[in-house]
């Protein structure tokens, strides 16, 4: 235990990227996605996602370079079904740097792929994470 | 020696009905199980809506009964909401295309457990049961009554002006359009009271959960089987989820659009469009939850081309006890709507991915399995007490 906390520690300490961009959004739980140049580290609000009950998405995007990056858009999907949610999420930036995507709504249990847009300066990337809703 | 006879004869007898109660529960896996428990449990709390203030409380509900059964609202005296969402017809009235001054296109949906949606009407063009309750209202084609004629009945009418102040804690004032929305208000408030009883069904789901074998047990074969179907290959759940068997959403399920010759019915997507331009949507005035946290699906929904010919998934309970079935009234039996699905052209459906709606090609003992499920999701309703006067 205190090996993987020294490690932590160490890992932060090394990397000044990871330290100004908290993985961690609190109530212990959440996911992490990651690219060669991007991380966004996300949690839903509420914490249990339920079929067919509208909820948000609380998000920190970064660079692993430590460059400003933005949140352009969110979409989610059903791959097997090819269809969209209903809704279309809007973005809002909090003061504290972080996002909020509001007005997600996940209709039927099954597999849903959650896409994220980003823009760092002229690159912009798309992420994704999948979620089996039950 | 009697004694022990006695014991080993109950002992036989105790041992005959373990294993006939083993032999009638189907092997349900975790995973089933898990599946099952999503559709309770049942009956859920009581409905609140925040954009409602008289949503719950026992004088708003008084008046919308009175209301619900006024013909004096509609235009020519005749047509209450009762004469079409009959309470001894489940709240709905037995025909396929409902009657209003003319003919209509759809069918009259039944209003159990309506309080607990966040669509309403076919198409979905309320955002809320009060909003949705305007509707029939005015509609030429259905009530034809107008928003004076509310008006004059809650002021000058003196059991209903009296109703109206324990309701909202004033006398009825001159505005007209305040009134309509008001009185709809009423008129949810007792609707969303409309929530069907515990079923044969959420004694099994409830037995099934706790691990009471034997009371499960008593759940009939044919109605596990159906179920198996429902949650697994034929895969139901994925628009009927929930306790109430709806996700509350829409979908294309193979109904003809046409209501006449070059004529179609585009559903969800005219529905959209109605929702929008309503002046009692709930991002309006009239919305009584000042946080905008219930406007959160119409701030959000959106128009997608998809939408076209997409209708409400209706919930399941209550379902064998209604009829005759679909948007449309196209199907007169649940064995109808069952051969439905099972031979449903996949060319009409135009899916991109994996389709939702697919023939299920039944056999026939699958179908019965399925109507014996669906029948199980049914319950006999007690006789509703007489309407206490508004003002004793």
């Amino acid at each position: 235990m205190r090996r993987l906390l020294i490690a932590l520690m160490t890992l932060v300490m090394a990397t000044p990227a990871l330290a100004d961009c908290p993985l961690d959004l609190g109530r212990g739980t959440g996911w992490v996605v990651f690219s060669d140049h991007y991380m966004i580290a996300f949690r839903p609000d509420p914490v249990r996602v339920e079929v067919g009950e509208p909820f948000a998405l609380i998000l920190n995007v970064c660079t692993k370079g430590g460059d400003p990056a933005e949140l352009v858009a969110v979409e989610a999907q059903m791959p097997e079904h090819k269809h969209t949610m209903n809704y279309k999420p809007t973005i809002v930036a909090s003061p504290d740097g972080r996002y909020r995507a509001e007005g997600l709504v996940f209709h039927m249990p099954g597999r849903w792929e959650i896409s994220f847009d980003v823009r760092a300066g002229e690159e912009s990337e798309r992420l994704s994470h999948d979620i089996i809703l039950k | 020696m009697i004694r022990l006879l006695l014991a080993l004869v109950l002992a036989a007898s105790a041992a005959t009905a373990t294993g006939a109660s083993a032999q009638s529960l189907l092997d349900w896996t975790e995973e089933e199980v898990r599946s099952i428990g999503r559709h309770g449990p049942w009956p859920p709390p009581p409905v609140r809506d925040p954009s409602n203030r008289i949503s719950g409380t026992p004088a708003g509900i008084l008046l919308g009964e009175h209301l619900f059964n006024e013909p004096r609202l509609s235009g020519d005296g005749k047509m209450s909401c009762a004469t079409c969402h009959q309470a001894g017809r489940d709240w709905s009235d037995g025909l396929a295309k409902a009657q209003g001054t003319v003919e209509l296109d759809r069918r009259t949906p039944s209003l159990w457990n309506v309080g607990y949606s966040h669509w309403f009407g076919w198409d979905g063009a309320g955002d809320s049961l009060w909003a949705q309750s305007i509707r029939p209202l005015l509609d030429a084609r259905e009530m034809n009554g107008g928003a004076p004629r509310v008006g004059a009945l809650l002021r000058d009418d003196r059991a209903f002006a009296c109703g109206y102040e324990k309701a909202f804690g004033a006398a009825p004032g001159r505005d007209d359009e305040l009134l309509l929305v008001n009185a709809a208000k009423a008129l949810a408030a007792f609707q969303a009271t409309f929530v069907s009883p515990r079923t044969p069904f959420d004694d099994f789901r409830d037995a099934l959960l706790a691990g009471d074998r034997d009371a499960a047990a008593r759940y009939p074969l044919s109605a596990q089987r159906g179920l198996r179907l429902f949650i697994g290959d034929a895969s139901c759940n994925a628009c009927h989820f929930g306790p109430r068997f709806t996700n509350g959403e829409f979908g294309d399920v193979g109904i003809p659009f046409f209501v006449r010759p070059g004529e179609v019915d585009s559903g969800r997507l005219g529905g959209l469009t109605r929702l929008a331009e309503s002046p009692f949507n709930l991002l309006g005035k009239f919305n009584d939850d000042t946080t905008g946290e219930n406007a959160r699906r119409t701030r959000h929904v959106r128009r997608l081309h998809t939408n076209f010919g997409e209708f409400r998934v209706p919930g399941l309970r209550q379902v064998g006890r209604g009829g005759p079935y679909m948007h449309n009234g196209s199907f007169a039996t649940l064995e109808d709507v069952v051969k439905h699905y099972s031979e449903v052209n996949p060319d009409r459906l135009h899916s991109d991915g994996v389709p939702l709606v697919r023939p299920l090609a039944l056999s026939t003992d699958q179908s019965a399995d399925l109507v014996a499920f669906l029948r199980s999701l049914d319950a006999d309703v007690p006789p509703r007490p007489a309407v206490p006067p508004l003002c004793p």
